[in-house]
């Protein structure tokens, strides 16, 4: 299998594939079929975690543990949702895990200090990427980031992921509902929860 | 009071989750009451304020990584289930079964006489199409217990019920619109290591790709079959519906981009051509012009792009 090292998947092409005919090729037991599927999906799966989690390594995990769980289960899968439902429900279930577990281990947290003498939690960063073109710019889009974090930290493991995949990953209300197990109109109504604590939050710390 | 309405409606409008006459009905009163235009104003402030915690996209370098670690975690699993290991040992899995001893005389089976027979070896059997028919049978003594599917008790009653596979050479005859024979024909193209007898089957599906569930898997077999003669026979059943058929048509483009028989793509090539002005084609048709192995396909593909009528 050389499919990992290949050259960056031309997705736009390989996605319009219909998912019942990969999903079908897998249950019969054809490998190449899996890896269609993952390449179809991994991204968003990458990008969930690591934007929920707020960690790489951790993300990784739950990407290795995602697709794992999707390969052996797929046997049972009977189309009653579609695969995209059904990945985004594992994704989901295994970061709430992760945050169950990580808000356990807080108590013991590694703390440590940065170059201004303020500790900040090492679980909390996430590499940023962007170059620090601007410093003063930056320490207050840090400032706000970690302010952010803070405030979704107060929400409730559902409220932060309806708002996460609502927010962040742009999803609709109905297909965060059924990634929940529930309906659109809770999916709203956690929305507004999620909201109001958030705003309240945000403007204590001002 | 409309405004109370308007508040509570302005966060789904902001996140775009608002219909479309109740949209507009707000984008008026907003126009109008400066209080709900500055709650409005707020909440998008919120709205932006949140970006400040950007959703990254993971690099190529970690996706690269992920994978090759999931590779490595998938060459050390099988996907055999639970059932291959209860072959032959009824014992093992009663035991396992927590009930009554005396529980064991009003055991109520009902079996399925499953498995497309010894003359295919299957392969991956999660798949297996369920007849609809229960049958009481009689001791299955002269059958090999092939799987378990499920085993439940009825609450408040003694009775157990257990559904398993039996292996049993079985034939049918019918014709190609007996469901019974379109059904095994399905299964046989996604589950048998047999050559033969692949193509046996796409040979007979091909003939009937007006269902949708053939033509699915005439796809399944044209995307994922090992051999070639397989995948251009359903290629060649696909071909008519690549106008009417978005499916069909993405499936052309990929065995046209990936399939690594010569023949195929040039097949998929000629395919492809009453659709050719579709921008997804013709994205396609640029890529083969220039990155195909074979400098034939790359000159046909660039023959192609030349009827392409200029549309701007």
């Amino acid at each position: 299998m050389s499919w990992a090292s290949a050259s960056f998947p031309v997705k736009c092409i390989s996605s319009r594939i219909d998912d019942t005919v990969r999903v079908r090729g897998v249950q019969a037991g054809n490998g190449a079929a899996f890896e269609d599927l993952v390449r179809q999906y991994d991204q968003a799966v990458l990008r969930l975690a690591m934007h929920f989690t707020g960690s790489e390594t951790e993300a990784q995990d739950i990407y290795q543990e995602a697709f794992l769980k999707a390969y052996r289960n797929i046997g049972g899968f009977r189309f009653e949702c579609s695969f995209y439902t059904w990945i985004y429900r594992i994704v989901v279930n295994l970061c709430l895990d992760h945050l169950r577990k990580r808000r356990v281990r807080k108590e013991d947290a590694p703390v440590a200090v940065d170059e201004e003498g303020k500790t900040f939690d090492v679980l909390e960063q996430v590499p940023d990427g962007r170059a620090a073109a601007d410093p003063e710019r930056d320490l207050m889009n840090r400032e706000l980031s970690s302010r952010i974090r803070r405030a979704i930290d107060h929400l409730s493991p559902r409220e932060r992921m309806v708002f996460e995949l609502k927010h962040y990953h742009g999803l609709k209300l109905r297909t965060v509902g059924e990634i929940l197990h529930t309906t659109e109109e809770t999916a709203k109504n956690t929305l507004f929860r999620a909201t109001q604590k958030l705003r309240g939050s945000l403007a204590d710390m001002r | 009071m409309k405004c109370e309405w308007v508040r509570q409606n302005i966060l789904l409008y902001v996140y775009e989750e608002i219909a479309d006459d109740a949209r507009y009905e707000l984008e008026q009163h907003v126009a109008r009451c400066a209080e709900c235009a500055r709650e409005l104003e707020q909440v998008r402030e919120f709205h932006a304020a949140m970006k400040a915690l950007p959703v990254q996209e993971p690099t190529t370098n970690l996706l690269a990584a992920s994978r090759m670690r999931l590779q490595e975690s998938l060459e050390g699993t099988r996907q055999n289930g639970f059932w291959q290991n209860l072959v032959l040992e009824p014992a093992v899995w009663l035991r396992q079964i927590r009930f009554a001893p005396a529980l064991a005389a009003a055991i109520f089976i009902a079996g399925f006489a499953g498995g497309v027979g010894t003359a295919y070896k299957v392969v991956a059997g999660n798949s297996r199409p369920v007849s609809n028919v229960t049958e009481i049978s009689a001791p299955v003594t002269k059958s090999t217990i092939s799987g378990i599917r499920s085993i439940s008790q009825q609450p408040g009653s003694n009775q157990i019920s257990i559904q398993y596979d039996t292996v049993s050479a079985q034939e049918a005859q019918g014709s190609l619109s007996d469901q019974r024979i379109q059904q095994l024909l399905l299964f046989a193209v996604r589950n048998t290591y047999k050559t033969d007898v692949r193509m046996d089957s796409v040979d007979l599906l091909a003939q009937k790709p007006e269902d949708a569930n053939i033509r699915e898997a005439l796809m399944y077999a044209l995307c994922y079959d090992a051999t070639s003669q397989v995948r251009l026979k359903a290629l060649g059943a696909l071909k008519p519906y690549v106008k009417s058929d978005i499916r069909v048509r993405n499936v052309m483009l990929e065995a046209l981009l990936n399939d690594t028989d010569p023949g195929i793509r040039t097949e998929a090539l000629h395919s492809v051509q009453p659709v050719r002005a579709d921008t997804s084609v013709r994205t396609v048709l640029n890529r083969l012009a220039q990155k195909d192995d074979s400098e034939d396909i790359r000159s046909q593909a660039r023959t192609e792009l030349a009827l392409v009528p200029q549309i701007d």
